[in-house]
């Protein structure tokens, strides 16, 4: 009996590894941890848009949520079709996706249309494409390609120099659209593949150094010197900024009218971080529950935002922090499967395509989630998969897809 | 573990970027646990105090109410159509729509241009309701300006006191039109006009917060606060207390929805001692002596010491004050010569003149005066070096003559003889100089001179003139009131009651009813039945006998005791300017039931002047009884 069940065991043991040899490989838990915000999405879409009269009298299959359901279905086909494709075939490519990227950011420029006083779209009629979206993803692959060879080449300044120019021009063009937020995302995320590739750390921490000294320079300029010596700003990314850090724009000889003037914009320009904050604070412990939630159906959250940028309020002030938690874990789950991914890859390009993915996904989070509870200034940057929008939703689960991929391919320990 | 797995492994800078994950999420996480948990409620508060908008709705006001029940103050309704601007969004979307200019506008001028194009809107609005109602309505552009952007919660009101016609043609043309709606507002009124109007006081427009009530809101319904009388004292009880709702508003601060917090309690009732119809008559006998009579009337239970009827002329129209006082009918409330607002039966001071003779009986009879003694009176009495006349014609006088012709010379005389001190004692008794608590914020105490003053530079000049009523004293119609009620009643000084009750509105509540009993008795004369006696006649011979002077004031059927006096109204320099003229008086002689003290300002005297309205009153008096008699009245209250 004993002896049988033994046997039994053995055997199962074996085509069981067999078996996980062959498709060990479809990572279920972040599937998971996906499927779990790609429903969350659509709870929260559906309640932050049907709030508004015009929304819930199209017709059901033009309401935001069931186009984020199609996006997602779209995004999940592309992530799909991408695990068919070993990631390091696809890599080859790298550099082509990378030059149509930057053509595309170009041809934004160009035929581009403005929304909200900046031009970051190209109408496709249908859709409204963002390639900032795409040109992080095809960024991380030229990244990883080319920070793929050996390490000792990562100590040539020149191959140093090569890679910060591969982050810095996406980062000027996506600058000039403009689109801070974006542009921003791109240098944590390369410098976090620099580091993981080996890039020698005195390098880096001059850079960080460096560039940190330019940024405190620029915030100071801009917050305290006179304006005959401030650095040209776009005046939205300003104001930003002097809301972010709580000041008037204003010279000190403003006139009472003036200054009554420059406070009502400041108070308009950080209503929308006050009225994040008054609906993520308002949801307390538990929330108001699912479509209770004031703020966004009596407009005090601008209806513009709330189911892109701002998605996250909705969900917590309806779920309340239980809510907040939830969404956190589920994205802890995927950058961890990442982290994991990218420590289980032998090969140098698998694990810098995995850590470029997940510094992206996390990047995104934090700014994202930050801004809502004032951690971080309002910057366009959308929370992946939760927040409305087709070129975000279709990065986001082509950038899982990639991680997936990885995690098939990798030539394992 | 998953996460702990990475970190175990010899890859330094996964395991950094490992770190840098699980701080940045905790990072949030604790700015997260921030703001909802420990910031939860000032975020809370945040948001309802700019979703929310609380209302302050008054209570209804409690009535006034006679002895019997009738109203003297009470609530009508009116009818106002308010606009509520949230259910024109749509409307105002289109015409924006339609007068919307091409390209980009300026800030300031898309706000004025939209701000117009909702105007226009409203407009439309009221006009289909001023053709509809048949009657021109005009909406001004700064009125719907203030309203839109002050109290955009509230609804806006277009017009106010609608007719019972145009509430018909409201509701058969207009009612379903969007955005407007009929709103019922309880308005004070008065169904009697001037009818008590002193006693009852006025209104004035505060919408502010009663001392223990919710002291903030966003919005204030129109309220009333009294001022003085009955509505000024008992204020408190009869505005009941103010309830709250709440206005749920969206960003641009249309209204979305309201509900009730707290719903006003409503006032109570005060119920007054007054008899309508006794206050009715009294009035009207007062006015019945000229068109600008000012004078007053007190009609007194001279066994309980309530006050039937209190009137004074000349008198306003409470009604005027609400909605708003105008200025024509401010102006003439504050006449410098007829002062409508004093209420002359308390709240001024007079010189009693001849009836004052009622306590210099008291105390001379008392002090040993025998009434058949006879003095002779030459028409003039001379005290000191001053000379006083004497209205009454010489001859000889004992004290029922003397009394009923109101001899000067008998009662300085006496006065003189039996001394102040007896005077005053009596006085003071009668608590003269001092207030008879009379609810109503409208009572002067008078003057009167004490013990004490008496030894401070008093003269026997000072002596003769308190004897005939004038010099260092003043009264009031309601202490002379009380005075004769203490002849009438046998010797009891009675405190005046002008509220019987407080009651709950509602009588089907729980009973909150508070009571204002009788007080004990204020104070006794204590003086002998035959003292008071002999006064009672002399009173009743004053009317009834050929010779006095207050004949005028008989009534067949009611034998009427009275006393007549006209008190000189000196100017500085101690000219006769004016006369107060006075008739004190009681009914009947057998039983005496009331109390009637009739004062006129500048009238010819006592007997011309005052005994004819008293008279009226009596007669009045005794067609109620006799009417009452004949048929209980239903709303007779039993006590």
């Amino acid at each position: 009996m004993a002896q049988n069940r033994r046997r039994w065991r053995a055997l199962n043991n074996m085509f069981g590894s067999a078996l996980k040899e062959r498709r060990s490989n479809v990572d279920w838990l972040m599937l998971t941890a996906l499927g779990g915000l790609m429903c969350i999405g659509v709870a929260f879409i559906y309640s932050a848009t049907m709030a508004n009269e015009s929304a819930s009298l199209t017709v059901w299959y033009n309401q935001p949520w069931f186009r984020q359901i199609i996006w997602y279905g779209l995004g999940l086909a592309a992530a799909a079709s991408l695990c068919l494709v070993d990631y390091h075939i696809l890599a080859r490519w790298s550099l082509v996706a990378y030059g149509l990227a930057i053509l595309l950011l170009l041809a934004v420029f160009a035929v581009g249309s403005m929304r909200f006083g900046a031009r970051r779209w190209i109408d496709l009629g249908f859709f409204l494409l963002q390639p900032s979206e795409f040109a992080k993803l095809a960024f991380i692959f030229a990244m990883a390609h080319y920070l793929s060879r050996p390490v000792d080449e990562l100590r040539l300044t020149g191959v140093f120099w090569k890679a910060l120019g591969l982050t810095i021009l996406p980062f000027a063009l996506i600058m000039r659209e403009p689109d801070l937020g974006s542009a921003l995302i791109l240098l944590p995320v390369g410098l976090t593949m620099l580091f993981v590739a080996g890039a020698p750390v005195r390098y880096l921490t001059r850079l960080v150094g460096g560039a940190g000294i330019l940024v405190v320079f620029i915030l100071v300029d801009v917050l305290y010197a006179p304006p005959k010596y401030q650095i040209k700003l776009e005046d939205y990314q300003k104001r930003r900024l002097l809301v972010y850090f709580g000041r008037e724009a204003l010279p000190a000889a403003a006139s009472g009218a003036e200054r009554a003037e420059a406070r009502k914009q400041q108070r308009n320009y950080s209503y929308n971080v006050e009225q994040a904050l008054i609906s993520v604070g308002s949801g307390g412990l538990l929330g108001k529950g699912w479509r209770q939630g004031t703020q966004n159906a009596l407009g005090y959250l601008p209806r513009a935002v709330a189911h892109n940028d701002f998605i996250f309020s909705v969900i917590a002030e309806e779920k309340g922090f239980l809510g907040s938690v939830t969404v956190i874990a589920l994205y802890s789950v995927v950058l961890f499967t990442g982290i994991r991914i990218a420590g289980q890859t032998r090969d140098r390009l698998g694990k810098l395509l995995a850590v470029g993915i997940v510094a992206m996904l996390f990047s995104h989070v934090f700014i994202n989630i930050g801004m809502n509870i004032r951690l971080m200034p309002v910057t366009g940057v959308p929370l992946p998969l939760l927040s409305y929008g087709g070129s975000s939703v279709l990065c986001s689960l082509i950038a899982a897809g990639i991680l997936q991929n990885v995690d098939i391919y990798r030539r394992s320990y | 573990m998953l996460i702990f797995d990475q970190l175990k492994k010899n890859d330094p800078q996964l395991r950094a970027i490992t770190w840098g994950v699980l701080i940045g999420l905790g990072l949030l996480l604790a700015g997260l646990w921030w703001v909802q948990v420990i910031s939860y409620r000032h975020y809370s508060e945040n948001q309802r105090a700019q979703s929310f908008r609380t209302v302050r709705i008054p209570a209804i006001r409690g009535k006034i109410l006679d002895h019997n029940g009738a109203p003297l103050a009470e609530n009508q309704p009116c009818y106002n159509v308010s606009l509520y601007l949230e259910e024109l969004r749509d409307g105002f979307k289109e015409e924006w729509k339609r007068v919307r200019p091409k390209g980009k506008l300026p800030r300031g001028e898309r706000i004025s241009l939209e701000a117009g194009a909702r105007y226009r809107v409203v407009s439309n609005v009221v006009q289909n309701l001023a053709a509809d109602l048949q009657q021109p309505l005009d909406l001004d552009y700064g009125q719907f300006l203030e309203h839109y952007t002050n109290q955009l919660a509230l609804p806006m009101p277009v017009i106010t006191n609608l007719t019972p016609v145009q509430m018909a043609r409201f509701h058969e043309r207009s009612s379903g039109a969007p955005g407007l709606d009929l709103e019922l507002q309880p308005n004070r009124f008065y169904p009697h006009g001037t009818c008590a109007a002193h006693l009852l006081g006025f209104l004035t427009h505060d919408n502010s917060s009663a001392q223990d009530e919710e002291a903030f809101f966003n919005f204030r319904l129109p309220d009333y606060r009294g001022k003085v009388g009955i509505e000024g004292v008992f204020d408190l009880e009869l505005r009941g207390k103010a309830g709250m709702k709440s206005v749920l508003v969206n960003s641009l601060g249309y209204r979305q929805s309201e509900n009730i917090w707290t719903p006003s309690e409503p006032g109570k009732n005060v119920v007054l001692t007054i008899d309508l119809a006794i206050q009715q008559a009294a009035e009207s006998a007062l006015r019945t002596h000229g068109p600008d009579t000012r004078g007053a009337v007190v009609v007194l239970n001279p066994h309980n010491g309530d006050i039937l009827a209190l009137a004074s002329a000349p008198t306003f129209d409470p009604n005027v004050y609400i909605p708003r006082l105008t200025h024509d009918a401010a102006q003439r409330l504050n006449d410098p010569v007829l002062r409508p607002q004093i209420n002359r039966a308390t709240q001024e001071n007079y010189a009693p003149g001849s009836i004052f003779k009622i306590v210099d009986s008291l105390a001379c009879l008392e002090a040993g005066l025998d009434p058949a003694e006879k003095i002779q009176n030459p028409g003039h009495i001379l005290v000191g070096r001053k000379l006083v006349k004497d209205l009454a014609l010489p001859g000889e006088y004992d004290f029922r003559r003397a009394f009923l012709k109101s001899s000067n010379t008998y009662f300085i005389t006496n006065g003189l003889r039996y001394g102040v001190e007896n005077i005053v004692r009596i006085g003071e008794r009668l608590h003269l100089g001092e207030r008879c608590d009379l609810p109503t914020r409208q009572e002067v105490s008078g003057s009167f001179p004490r013990q004490r003053t008496l030894r401070q530079g008093w003269s026997s000049g000072d002596t003769a003139n308190l004897c005939i009523g004038q010099g260092r004293l003043d009264v009031t119609p309601l202490q002379m009131a009380v005075m004769t009620a203490a002849i009438a009643n046998g010797g009891k000084v009675l405190w005046p009651r002008l509220v019987e009750r407080i009651e709950a509105q509602e009588p089907l509540g729980q009973d909150t009813t508070i009571v204002f009993p009788h007080r004990p008795v204020r104070d006794e004369l204590g003086v002998r039945p035959r003292t008071l006696e002999l006064i009672r006649t002399a009173m009743l011979a004053d009317v009834e006998d050929a010779e006095g002077t207050g004949k005028a004031a008989a009534v067949p059927g009611l034998r009427v005791c009275g006393k007549t006096g006209t008190a000189q109204v000196a100017n500085e320099r101690n000219q006769v300017i004016d006369h107060t003229t006075w008739f004190a008086s009681f009914a009947p002689y057998e039983n005496p039931r009331y109390v009637v003290v009739v004062m006129v300002e500048g009238g010819a005297s006592g007997g011309g002047a005052c005994a004819p309205i008293a008279q009226k009153i009596y007669r009045a008096l005794l067609e109620r009884e006799n009417y009452n008699g004949a048929k209980p009245a239903p709303m007779a209250r039993t006590e």
